[in-house]
């Protein structure tokens, strides 16, 4: 049975799930400007930009900056391995949230298996 | 207290927030997916209804000044100044909310929807160049209004359907392959009733998707 515990740290803070779960709600290969991210979230730049160094230290988004046009342009987004992390995190979150039923004796799959 | 506040992984977040626990974590992310989906995604509803208000009210202008006993007393000239009111301002609504849904959005799904505003905007360009290459041919008044009426129909349901292949929109599809078998339906009623047809048929099968997708965003 995995225990609350076992959540991704690097996702399990209401800032940086709210991030997460707004580049992951793009389809694959989509960036979102800087700007734009921060009005989906209601966040400060301040604190979006450190959260997402948090995130980009962790290899979940990328943060590149480019130009559009002649100005300059900050774009997010989640890599595939923050999508992937993502994705475990929902599944793990599921898993705590359904009480397995009548499987109290048995060995819980998630735990102590991974290498 | 918290019993787990001292678990090691609570030391590596001290930045942030109320702690969350899983119930609260999966309301937040459903929360944001919202979010976002409402802020970012291009409203079907607002664009079938405003297509559809304009083709339902300028094609039922035309319609309503043509034949023998027209049921309007405008003169032809105003009814189409009237459409071209009309669909100017449909064109104008769409671009505002296209661009405002997906502004700062880049990569894979902004040179989709660029490509395919492109096939629209070089499509009726062509569509406007045939009217001229028609009239040149020395086509009359009569011939040049069937093939407006019939071929921007006929360029909407197959961009629909296209559309619709592209983000696996099955609503948007069957729309497409409506206006498409109207647009048939109408080639043979001949004018004026062709109008008509487009009118009700048409603009209204349009409305009809609005209230479909309306519908299908509240269940």
């Amino acid at each position: 049975m995995p225990a609350p515990g076992d959540l991704d740290p690097v996702i399990h803070t209401q800032a940086r799930l709210r991030i997460m779960t707004t580049l992951t709600a793009l389809p694959p290969g989509d960036r979102l400007t800087f700007p734009r991210l921060q009005s989906l979230l209601d966040a400060t730049a301040g604190n979006l930009s450190t959260h997402l160094r948090r995130l980009e230290d962790a290899g979940y988004v990328a943060v590149t900056k480019g130009h559009i046009g002649r100005v300059p342009a900050t774009h997010v987004e989640a890599t595939r391995a923050g999508r992937r992390a993502f994705e475990d995190y929902v599944a793990q979150l599921a898993a705590l949230l359904t009480p397995p039923a009548g499987t109290r004796g048995e060995p819980a799959p998630s735990k102590g298996t991974s290498a | 207290m918290r019993d787990d506040a001292d678990r090691p992984r609570a030391a590596v977040m001290p930045d942030d927030d109320p702690p969350l626990d899983p119930a609260g974590s999966a309301a937040l992310i459903a929360a944001q997916r919202a979010r976002v989906a409402a802020e970012t995604d291009v409203d079907g509803r607002l664009l079938f209804g405003v297509w559809g208000a304009a083709w339902l009210l300028g094609f039922g202008a035309l319609w309503a000044v043509a034949g023998d006993r027209p049921a309007l007393g405008w003169s032809p000239a105003a009814a189409g100044v009237l459409f071209a009111g009309l669909l100017v301002a449909a064109m104008v609504v769409t671009s505002v909310h296209v661009a405002r849904r997906t502004s700062g959005v880049h990569g894979t799904s902004s040179l989709q929807g660029a490509m395919y505003g492109w096939a629209w905007f070089l499509g009726f360009v062509a569509v406007f160049a045939l009217a001229s290459g028609l009239t040149r041919a020395g086509a009359g008044a009569g011939v040049v209004q069937v093939a407006m009426t019939l071929v921007p129909p006929l360029l909407v349901g197959v961009l629909y359907m296209a559309g619709a292949a592209i983000w696996r929109d099955r609503a948007q599809f069957a729309l497409g392959a409506w206006i498409l078998v109207v647009t048939i339906v109408a080639s043979f009623v001949g004018t004026p009733g062709m109008l008509a047809v487009m009118s009700l048929a048409g603009g209204g099968g349009m409305l009809a998707a609005a209230v479909a997708e309306a519908v299908r965003r509240r269940s």
